[in-house]
């Protein structure tokens, strides 16, 4: 029963996608098709689905499954970077780009890439042993080329899709009672991240720095080059501000406040709440591109958000 | 110079999702000229805005950042702009989906006339 419900899946799909080519049937016609090993038709699919929704993340995400399946890193790495743009915060381009980078040597990067990713899910385990990799590959500073990529783990099982017709794995067996629950991980046993790190993907170009501040006025985490300006001292004068902000919106039934975007005569800063207890600070060049701050800020307030859940 | 204003708001005013634009008086937040949709609380506003405007303007230049240009708050529903260098400010309420980058121009001409 449930293969003859698989095909007549597969059926429906097809004749979605044939009645209306911007059905997104093509989406699981085309993981359909992957699975069963007819990569060409499925990144066909794929890709005159994506000129019709060209925002579609599931389908970049499994564009860049099929291109990996190729052989072709580049390509995928292209399809994961477009999903992070899209979506600041997905697992699964975070740990293919962390993959792809850790197989071609760019440990840095990887290491940026699957630092996050972990902690999105603390407890993939592929993604903590590539981290475990990057970070030994990164902090060795050796001139000498990284190991072969048989030393990485195995791809996660989640890169392989499983047939829709198959039963829902088992629960997991209860865990014993003298073990401690995965969840309960403490921080100090997970793989430890460096707290100025963590905006590094957004700095770079004509965003200085970002810094996660605290209602103290105290830096968690993040950097900031700047020279023309004390960044420190901004912090800790803004509290007032960002009080008043809140306010002036809700009487002009705004709304909550979302954030706070200052022209100064040295540098634009882009304020931000990234939890209750704590605000996101951007400065960027006095020329950047206000839209081009404020979708820095959305990507930093996610990551900022992931790092005060797992290590506040 | 007072027809000057009244133009300036009424060009703001004009632009797609603008709720509101004023002229505001910047060390009491009073509203020197306005134009307002129903249910934008002006004087409120005004005052509200012009205290934070001063509030960020002095911590930028206490951290060496440079005097303050203008401001933009970000909300669930809108924007709220003030931009401005001496006495006046314009404060612009506007709508999520408003052409931000046309008010945040006209903001810009509005601070040099109003420096």
């Amino acid at each position: 029963m449930k293969v003859k419900t698989a095909v007549a899946d597969l059926q429906r799909w097809s004749e979605d996608v044939a009645r209306d080519p911007g059905s997104l049937s093509f989406l699981p016609l085309a993981r359909a098709y992957r699975r069963q090993g007819r990569p060409d038709a499925a990144q066909r699919l794929c890709l005159r689905g994506l000129e019709r929704h060209p925002e579609n993340v599931e389908a970049h995400d499994l564009l860049a499954l099929l291109y990996l399946d190729a052989g072709d890193r580049k390509r995928a790495a292209d399809e994961w970077s477009m999903v992070l743009r899209l979506d600041p915060a997905n697992f699964e381009a975070l740990r293919g780009l962390g993959f792809c980078f850790l197989e071609d040597g760019e440990a840095g990067r990887a290491r940026q890439h699957l630092e996050r990713a972990s902690l999105i899910r603390p407890d993939d385990g592929a993604v903590r042993e590539a981290l475990r990799l990057a970070t030994e590959r990164d902090g060795g500073g050796s001139s000498t080329p990284p190991a072969a990529s048989t030393t990485l783990p195995p791809p996660p099982a989640a890169l392989i899709e499983p047939e829709p017709w198959m039963e829902s794995p088992a629960p997991p067996a209860p865990v014993a009672a003298s073990e401690p629950a995965p969840a309960a991980r403490a921080p100090h046993q997970q793989t430890p991240v460096d707290p100025a790190r963590i905006f590094d993907h957004v700095i770079g170009g004509p965003v200085l720095g970002a810094l996660l501040v605290d209602t103290r006025g105290l830096v968690l985490a993040g950097r900031m080059d700047v020279t023309s300006g004390d960044v420190e001292a901004l912090s800790a004068l803004l509290g007032g501000a960002i009080d008043e902000a809140r306010r002036t919106v809700l009487l002009a039934h705004l709304g909550e406040w979302r954030g706070m975007l200052l022209d100064t005569g040295n540098a634009m800063l882009h304020i931000a709440p990234a939890t209750a207890e704590a605000v996101i600070l951007i400065a960027a060049r006095r020329d950047a591109p206000a839209g081009w701050v404020l979708r820095n800020a959305q990507n930093a307030q996610a990551v900022a958000a992931q790092f005060l859940e797992a290590y506040a | 110079m007072s027809d000057e204003l009244t133009a300036v708001v009424e060009r703001v005013s004009r632009i797609d999702g603008v709720r509101g634009a004023l002229i505001v008086e910047a060390s009491a937040g009073v509203p020197v000229v306005a134009e307002l949709t129903e249910g934008v609380a002006g004087d409120a506003v005004a005052a509200l805005a012009a205290s934070l405007y001063r509030r960020a303007s002095t911590a930028t230049s206490a951290a060496t950042f440079g005097g303050l240009r203008s401001l933009q708050l970000e909300a669930e529903d809108g924007h709220v702009i003030v931009a401005g260098a001496g006495d006046l400010l314009l404060v612009v309420v506007a709508e999520r989906a408003a052409q931000l980058g046309l008010v945040r121009l006209e903001a810009a001409r509005a601070a040099e006339l109003l420096a």
